[in-house]
């Protein structure tokens, strides 16, 4: 077996020289369909092992582009590496990686794939399949969804064209941010998001006390009940309900305080 | 044989035809987080709640800029910043296709001035931040000779509001230790 550096910093992984990027070039160009994919699991959590075959099962089929899930690396042209890189589970990486056969295309998949996701920090992780070796494409999610594995390898052989673009903003003189609810007052919005997030949760909460703000500010408070009555009837969920009618508690408490 | 073809017709497609068309996303679908600079007020309480520090900000303070970025490549979804962003800058979409070729288009960044302190002129708080926090003073109904005052400590840097508090604060702190201070 090969002797390999240990470096976790992703100037020390491995680089192609200049006749296999040129092939790895023509392969991207020609092959288009039919690839074989072998998948790597480098210390994952088997999430996006999951996602990955709901990808080839008959919903999705992935197959009817001739992507195919092959058993070994040796009849690989694209390897898929998941998971953070863990220090047991990096040398098998290499090896995979030695073992498939010139031209080969290797793609990040997964948070932890692409950059270590959660686990980035940890002592015994790389933080990413990049730090290792030379990455051609990177699918984010955690994990990514069959329809975004399928989007992701439409783009690497060249099917798709990529969505995500780099972004930066420099601040500007005439940028103000409003405030949540700026016609309604502050004591009566903490009050009603408090309440909703105590009984739904944080990002649930939110959104439903951003409905229900919405309601007091649009419509005439003495019509309330009816306009709650007609947008839980066309919702039909009874938890969304009963939070609903605690929060019009909320404000009718907070009506009569005031 | 002709059994299973009727089988098979009666079943239809299940495959879906997807990315020939547009997938139907489940209610609640957590995607890209979209972000509005404009919004952002770069409190970095983000960047605090974001558990695999997809999101991280870099101050500056010597030259009063606040550098906020956000990594797709690391981001779980989990909608943490969402819950905690003061202004709804970021919010989740249903966009879920971020496959890139480079490392650098998975990133946004942007960057923010800072204030500095109306006393020592030191950078302690992004511009617009303070800016928020003066408007929730308003909108909260403060009286308006009480508000003057506390607008004028908030635009001090916290080492200064201090020194500039002292006396106020001296008499209290006396009265309650029975002027053994």
């Amino acid at each position: 077996m090969a002797e390999y550096d240990i470096k976790t910093d992703s100037a020390y992984a491995i680089r192609p020289d200049e006749a296999v990027d040129r092939l790895k070039g023509a392969l991207l160009k020609d092959i288009q369909r039919s690839c074989y994919v072998y998948r790597v699991d480098c210390g994952g959590c088997n999430g996006c092992e999951i996602e990955i075959f709901a990808a080839i099962t008959p919903i999705f089929d992935a197959e009817r582009f001739g992507i195919k899930v092959v058993s070994s690396p040796r009849h690989a042209d694209v390897l898929v590496y998941t998971g953070a890189v863990t220090r047991s589970m990096r040398v098998p990486a290499l090896r995979a990686y030695h073992a498939a056969p010139e031209p080969k295309v290797c793609v990040a998949y997964g948070a932890c794939g692409c950059s270590g996701g959660i686990f980035h920090d940890l002592y015994c992780v790389w933080g990413g399949a990049d730090k290792i070796l030379p990455i051609d494409l990177y699918i984010p999610g955690c994990p990514p969804t069959p329809p975004a594995t399928i989007h992701g390898f439409a783009v690497a052989l060249g099917l798709l064209n990529q969505k995500m673009k780099a972004s930066y903003h420099l601040q500007q003189d005439d940028e103000h941010p409003q405030l949540l609810h700026p016609q309604l007052p502050l004591d009566l919005r903490i009050q009603v998001e408090r309440a909703a997030r105590r009984m739904a949760g944080y990002w649930h909460g939110r959104r439903i006390a951003d409905v229900f703000l919405a309601m007091i500010k649009n419509g005439d408070p003495l019509k309330l009940s009816s306009t709650l009555q007609e947008y839980l009837a066309a919702q039909g969920d009874p938890r969304l309900s009963e939070i609903m009618h605690r929060l019009e508690e909320v404000y009718l408490a907070w009506l009569a305080d005031h | 044989m002709l059994k299973l073809i009727r089988e098979v017709l009666k079943v239809g497609q299940a495959t879906l035809p997807y990315p020939f068309a547009p997938v139907e996303l489940a209610p609640g679908f957590r995607g890209k987080p979209e972000y509005d600079p404009q919004q952002c007020i770069a409190c970095a309480v983000c960047t605090i709640a974001c558990p695999p520090n997809a999101l991280t900000m870099h101050t500056d303070l010597e030259q009063g800029v606040r550098t906020w970025s956000l990594f797709y490549g690391r981001c779980i979804f989990c909608a943490r910043c969402e819950e905690v962003c003061p202004t709804g800058a970021i919010r989740l979409g249903h966009d879920f296709e971020l496959a890139s070729f480079s490392r650098e288009d998975l990133t946004v960044r942007a960057e923010f001035r800072l204030a500095a302190c109306n006393l020592c002129g030191a950078y302690f708080a992004s511009a617009k931040e303070l800016e928020h926090v003066l408007a929730l003073l308003d909108q909260a109904g403060l009286p308006p000779e009480d508000a003057a005052d506390r607008k004028a400590l908030l635009r001090a840097c916290p080492e200064c509001r201090r020194k500039t508090d002292l006396p106020r604060v001296k008499p209290l702190i006396q009265e309650a230790f029975n002027g053994r201070v």
